[in-house]
């Protein structure tokens, strides 16, 4: 176990060191026209030269990238923002709750009803609510979650004169204000991320419910209901926790998307509007971290099969 | 050379004597489609009704995409307008139709680019195997940390928005993430014997990626291509959404729903809905023609 954990993180590093290479290059690859903007736009240095000198931009490519990262690892700092100066990852933690947020009730709404619907659709395999429930999964597949936003904002304000709470209060303030607030987005991005999960448990469950060791709980006359719960639903969710752990990239983007439609002030609305103000450290250091926790997230995943099951540590 | 070849060719016409294929296969698929998958066919409809849509657009509407008309603002459906009109009187089935062609043009476009990157980099890394291969997949491991939509916007706010930009973005996009599918079928192709004879004969790295393996990657490739267009046609129009995409005043479907026009919405919810509409047409219709073409073409990549 061990060493398969010791492999398994040394194959992480070097996927580590490439994220952090893509962003920064990325990032270099810029056309100068923030500091013209921040110049000529809003005078914050007297000539573009003492700006650039300002933000560092005039050292040498290899310079900047051992003094970004050098600061990561040596003192925890990410980096300032070009126009509020303020240190990057003091605001990220500050908004992260919120995106942690949405993204938790996300998964619990899609996975209420996408089991949910996959367990029936499953257990009643060719019957009416069989097809009901896929054919509810293939639409669910197919609407934008950003369009269906855009309907749920727009059309129960004509129709019911109904708004969704646009100011937002923060969990620990207000939990039940706060829960009012973020049940609508949720509930659209959880809706639309249902389909997957539902197919994906569907499939699962009609392949554990043919094995043996269920024909035997059959036979020692328990009830479907028994069955299915305690016997069958067990196996059938590793397929769908992985699929979970795979998508969490999609909920945090999409969590770009939702904020900005719903005025949540998480990570994703930081990022957005640092992109329209091409505040490149910004845009470069939450990429970072994002991607730095998905890889963490996949490592733990990963070794948690292997505590699971022995067989994957000798592969 | 040719002459074991030839055996080894040989044995083939004996399988076929017992099923003989009474068409050729890219004719037998659409057949056994119409006749075994009625929501493939459905799908394969709404994707010629949009192809029709898109490349007939100004033939068949007699306003063009940008054509405003202040008199007739917010004009709810009528004879002359029929699904309406938005804030500066442009026609709101125009402006749709025109808004396939983006779709349609970035979604095949990025596919063709990113399945023959994928391929590139999926066999490559296959055939080559050890160090390039680690290297290279610690690589497409490292991108696809990434949320793609996070990744994406950053990129096309470097680039700046046109159509080709998006293109060739969502192109890479797909090309990296797709190679692991290509590459894990090259893996298998590879050990196959005769990859081993043919290298056995002598022949050359060449010869045997291109002449070997990659007709066995083929019917992957074509499934991972038509599975892959409705995301692609969703990125996008997320893009758009975002004001990442096209740059108005051309429509795209995405950016007629975004937030820009929201305040519209209000006025008029119909320039909210029929582009939802459209794109949820559009992702369905993909979507299932994706789904039967992978059924008839390789059962064994059938997902949930």
């Amino acid at each position: 176990m061990k060493r398969y954990v010791l492999r398994r993180v040394a194959l992480a590093l070097p996927t580590l060191f490439f994220v952090s290479v893509i962003v920064f290059a990325m990032m270099r690859m810029m056309p100068g026209d923030v500091v013209t903007r921040m110049v000529e736009g809003h005078a914050y240095a007297p000539t573009l030269d003492a700006l650039r000198k300002d933000l560092g931009l005039d050292r040498p490519m290899y310079v900047q990238y051992a003094d970004w990262i050098g600061g990561i690892l040596t003192r925890g700092d990410f980096g300032r923002s070009y126009w509020t100066r303020q240190p990057i990852i003091d605001e990220f933690l500050r908004r992260f709750p919120v995106t942690l947020e949405l993204a938790l009730l996300t998964i619990v709404v899609s996975v209420v009803i996408g089991v949910g619907v996959g367990i029936v659709s499953a257990a009643r395999q060719d019957t009416v609510s069989d097809y009901t429930g896929r054919v509810l999964a293939i639409l669910a597949l197919s609407v934008p979650y950003f369009g269906l936003a855009v309907l749920v904002v727009v059309l129960p304000s004509i129709w019911f004169k109904w708004t969704p709470v646009w100011t937002y209060v923060s969990f620990t303030t207000d939990p039940l204000e706060n829960l009012k607030i973020m049940a609508v987005p949720a509930l659209v991005f959880g809706v639309t991320r249902a389909g997957p999960i539902m197919r994906i448990m569907r499939s699962a469950l009609l392949d554990v419910l043919r094995q043996e060791y269920i024909r035997t709980a059959w036979s020692k006359g328990l009830s479907e209901r028994r069955i299915i719960l305690r016997h069958a639903l067990k196996n059938a969710l590793i397929p769908v926790i992985s699929l979970i752990g795979l998508q969490m990239p999609l909920y945090i983007g999409g969590s770009v998307i939702i904020e900005a439609i719903f005025r949540l002030p998480g990570v994703g609305l930081f990022f957005f509007e640092a992109l329209g103000k091409l505040d490149y450290p910004v845009v470069q250091s939450v990429n970072l971290i994002i991607a730095a926790m998905v890889v963490g997230l996949n490592l733990l995943i990963d070794l948690s099969y292997a505590f699971l099951d022995p067989r994957i540590r000798y592969r | 050379m040719s002459k074991v070849a030839t055996t080894a060719v040989g044995t083939v016409p004996r399988v076929e004597a017992v099923a003989p294929p009474a068409r050729r296969w890219y004719v037998d698929v659409w057949v056994q489609m119409v006749l075994r998958k009625p929501l493939g066919t459905l799908g394969a409809v709404i994707v010629l009704l949009m192809l029709l849509a898109a490349v007939f657009a100004d033939v068949v509407s007699p306003y063009a995409y940008a054509q405003t008309s202040l008199r007739e603002r917010f004009v709810s459906m009528n004879a002359s307008h029929w699904l309406g009109t938005d804030q500066l009187g442009r026609d709101l089935l125009t402006r749709l139709m025109y808004g396939a062609r983006i779709s349609l043009y970035v979604g095949f476009g990025a596919v063709a680019l990113g399945s023959v990157l994928a391929t590139l980099v999926g066999v490559l890394s296959a055939y080559f195997g050890g160090r390039a291969d680690l290297w290279m997949q610690r690589g497409v491991d490292a991108w696809m940390a990434f949320p793609p939509l996070l990744l994406l916007m950053s990129i096309m706010s470097l680039l700046g928005p046109s159509a080709g930009n998006i293109t060739l973005v969502l192109g890479a996009a797909f090309g990296i993430q797709n190679s692991r599918i290509i590459r894990a079928v090259a893996l298998s192709v590879k050990e196959l014997t005769y990859v081993e004879s043919a290298r056995a004969l002598g022949g050359g790295h060449v010869r045997i990626t291109v002449g070997h393996i990659l007709p066995n990657v083929l019917p992957t490739i074509i499934v991972v291509a038509t599975t892959g267009l409705s995301t692609v046609i969703l990125t996008e129009a997320s893009l758009s959404f975002l004001g990442l995409g096209v740059p108005p005043p051309y429509p795209t479907w995405g950016g007629m729903l975004s937030l820009a026009g929201l305040d519209h919405m209000y006025q008029a919810p119909w320039l909210a809905i029929w582009p939802a509409v459209a794109l949820s047409l559009a992702v369905f219709g993909f979507n299932m023609l994706g789904d039967a073409l992978r059924d008839l073409l390789d059962p064994r990549l059938k997902g949930g």
